[in-house]
């Protein structure tokens, strides 16, 4: 997500951007497929630009002209030899709108599937289907929808029927055109003319909007997820000075211009369900800003809510540091609510990696102009994502509890940690894409992969050794914080990945997997452990990973150990069960 | 007020990305290196929003070159 994310979507803008792009100085490289009934060529520098401004250099490869089922399906097609590690499906509703009129609607879904199926099959990447922008023809004018064969009424069921399937599916992912269509409005969104003169689909001012949305679900897939909103409290999450008015005079739902503010918080609500963490950093007496929660009764969101809470007069730059260091996640996975652009710019300037969405003046604007942003897209949501909040409160509680030991080994005995510690179970792939897509700082190697990579992985029982560790303690379950793979090669065993939510730093966990992978090892009679570091902007906390078992090295990247030489790491965790 | 044709130069200045450009009556899509149908299309677009008209596609069709274009354009804002 760039945090100095552009309002300006201009075509023009970025058409040229795309065209002048000095890939060299970007960090990351993405193969990008193109398959579309349409014409795609607009789409290959405004999406070169969108991924350059999150510093990925992305390699377009554009399918024929309304080819999507033979590039798909013909294992030697140029898509197949360009070998993408994403393909997109651009579908568009005058190209439907002919096949309608010849077949009808019913050889649409099975023919998105065979070209779903095609692309598992012979890519093994992942896939990205656009839906269907509403026609806006209506020959039975307000009856429309009670006649189900009517191109606008079938293009809807069409649309639920792409989602209903794509449901089933965890390789295929959504970009749902038509939301983006509808927002604009489809009197602006359609242009003939474009269409007839060169198969453009769309109003050309309004295609940076689906490049947007289509690059945003290649970065979430990446790791570059919004993990946290950190907001202020006076005139941002309610109207008015809670110092000032007191916990009852703060403007909030039928208070006042409290409206507002009640969807804000509902919105943040939302969020915060699906797993995504808040926190407070307001400049306010902690004590008069917890009484607006506490006591006002019509607040929507509640102490509870908050992962961290930071109400004092310290600068907010510092306190946002402090709010990671307690969550311990990226800065570039937070985003930060304020509506004092003094303090926007000071976070801005100290904190350059934080996202700071600029904030309309009227409260009323605030919900609509953060989700235009669409700062939170996702590929996946799992059963953890929607107790996260909880795990992290339980964090809060442990961390209380720490300042209570002085000896940091009598605090790890009396947390009564348990491992489960098991080769990928089939319930649990879900997890484990998105722990391999979302870690960044404690992860070796930084590989990303797809659901299908890690499901044959569970499979190869005889070359791949997957395994996955969930971890709990007296104060709750941690659910699946590391993943582990190991490779038996020829008289050693190989480390491909290994990585662990930075949420369990610091507990043995890492240790107890060690210890595991050596009597792995010598198990099976090898006597080597090989593992490799490959530094990424992130991982620098795992540089020494190795060095600190006692691997060695001549280049700090691959690293070795002789399983004589190893003695197991003492820890305080049992195996479960 | 600037003219048509100096107005029509910054557009094609701005969508070619080449402060250099200069526009010409006869000059047509083959002298001008990145003058593709593609951006064709672009160019379009750009002389809509720059002049707030709409063009016909058939009266696009008809354009062979940049005095044609300049002749559409006056046409179109005196019929305003």
């Amino acid at each position: 997500m760039n945090p100095n994310k552009t309002p300006d979507l201009s075509y023009s803008r970025l058409a040229k951007q795309g065209k002048r792009l000095d890939a060299s100085k970007l960090g990351s490289k993405l193969k990008v497929a193109l398959l579309s009934d349409a014409a795609s060529q607009q789409f290959v520098p405004v999406l070169r630009a969108l991924f350059a401004d999150n510093g990925v250099d992305a390699t377009v490869y554009e399918g024929n002209f309304d080819a999507i089922e033979l590039e798909a399906l013909d294992a030697n097609s140029g898509l197949h030899t360009f070998a993408p590690d994403i393909v997109y499906i651009i579908n568009s509703t005058q190209a439907l709108r002919a096949r309608y009129y010849d077949h009808g609607i019913e050889p649409e879904l099975p023919r998105i599937e065979r070209v779903w199926d095609a692309l598992a099959k012979h890519a093994g990447c992942r896939i990205v289907q656009c839906n269907f922008a509403l026609p806006y023809e209506r020959p039975f004018g307000q009856y429309d929808l009670k006649c189900g064969n009517s191109l606008y009424a079938a293009t809807r069921d069409l649309n639920t029927r792409i989602a209903q399937l794509a449901a089933q599916k965890n390789n295929i992912l959504l970009c749902d055109v038509e939301s983006i269509a509808a927002y604009v409005g489809r009197r602006e969104w359609f242009d003939d003319r474009l269409w007839d003169m060169s198969k453009t689909f769309c109003n050309l001012e309004h295609l940076p909007l689906v490049a947007q949305a289509m690059a945003d679900i290649a970065l979430a897939g990446s790791g570059k997820l919004v993990k946290c909103i950190i907001c202020d409290l006076d005139n941002t999450l309610w109207g008015g000075v809670v110092g000032d008015a007191g916990p009852h005079g703060i403007e909030i739902a039928s208070h006042g211009d409290g409206e507002a503010f009640y969807r804000l918080q509902k919105f943040l609500v939302t969020l915060q369900k699906r797993g995504i963490l808040l926190a407070v950093c307001s400049k306010n007496d902690r004590a008069n800003a917890v009484a607006a929660f506490e006591q006002n009764p019509e607040m929507v969101l509640e102490m509870g809510d908050f992962a961290v809470f930071v109400a004092n007069w310290e600068n907010k730059a510092d306190n946002i540091r402090q709010i990671r260091d307690t969550l311990e996640i990226g800065f570039d996975s937070m985003v930060f609510l304020d509506d004092n652009p003094f303090e926007r710019n000071l976070v801005r300037n100290f904190l350059p990696d934080v996202i700071v969405p600029e904030l309309p003046e009227d409260p009323a604007d605030y919900v609509r102009a953060i989700s235009a942003l669409n700062l939170f897209e996702t590929t996946a949501v799992s059963a953890e994502d929607l107790s996260r909040a909880e795990l992290y409160k339980v964090e809060a509680q442990r961390r209380l509890a720490q300042a209570s030991f002085t000896d940091v080994t009598e605090y790890l005995k009396s947390l009564q940690m348990k491992v489960v510690l098991e080769r990928f179970p089939a319930e649990k792939i879900a997890r484990i894409v998105q722990l391999f897509a979302r870690s960044n700082q404690f992860n070796l190697t930084t590989q990303r992969h797809t659901e299908a990579a890690c499901t044959q992985m569970m499979q190869d029982e005889a070359n791949v050794i997957p395994l996955c560790a969930s971890l709990s303690d007296q104060y709750g379950d941690h659910g699946l914080i590391s993943i582990v793979v190991a490779r038996p090669e020829g008289d050693a065993l190989r480390l491909s990945d290994w990585l662990m939510s930075c949420r369990v730093l610091k507990r043995g966990v890492e240790d107890y997997l060690m210890n595991h992978a050596v009597s792995i090892a010598r198990e099976r009679g090898l006597r080597w452990v090989k593992g490799q570091f490959i530094p990424t902007s992130k991982n620098a906390m795992v540089k020494e990973f190795y060095a600190q078992f006692g691997f060695e090295s001549a280049d700090q990247l691959n690293w070795i150990l002789d399983t004589q030489r190893y003695s197991p790491r003492e820890t305080f965790i049992s195996a479960a069960g | 007020m600037s003219s048509v044709k100096e107005r029509l130069n910054a557009v094609f200045q701005d969508v070619f990305d080449d402060p250099n450009l200069q526009i010409t009556e006869a000059m047509t899509a083959d002298d001008v290196d990145a003058w593709d149908s593609l951006t064709h299309i672009d160019l379009i677009v750009a002389v809509e929003k720059a002049f707030r008209i709409k063009l016909s596609t058939s009266s696009v069709r008809g354009l062979k070159n940049v005095g044609d274009f300049i002749a559409l354009i006056t046409s179109k804002l005196e019929a305003g």
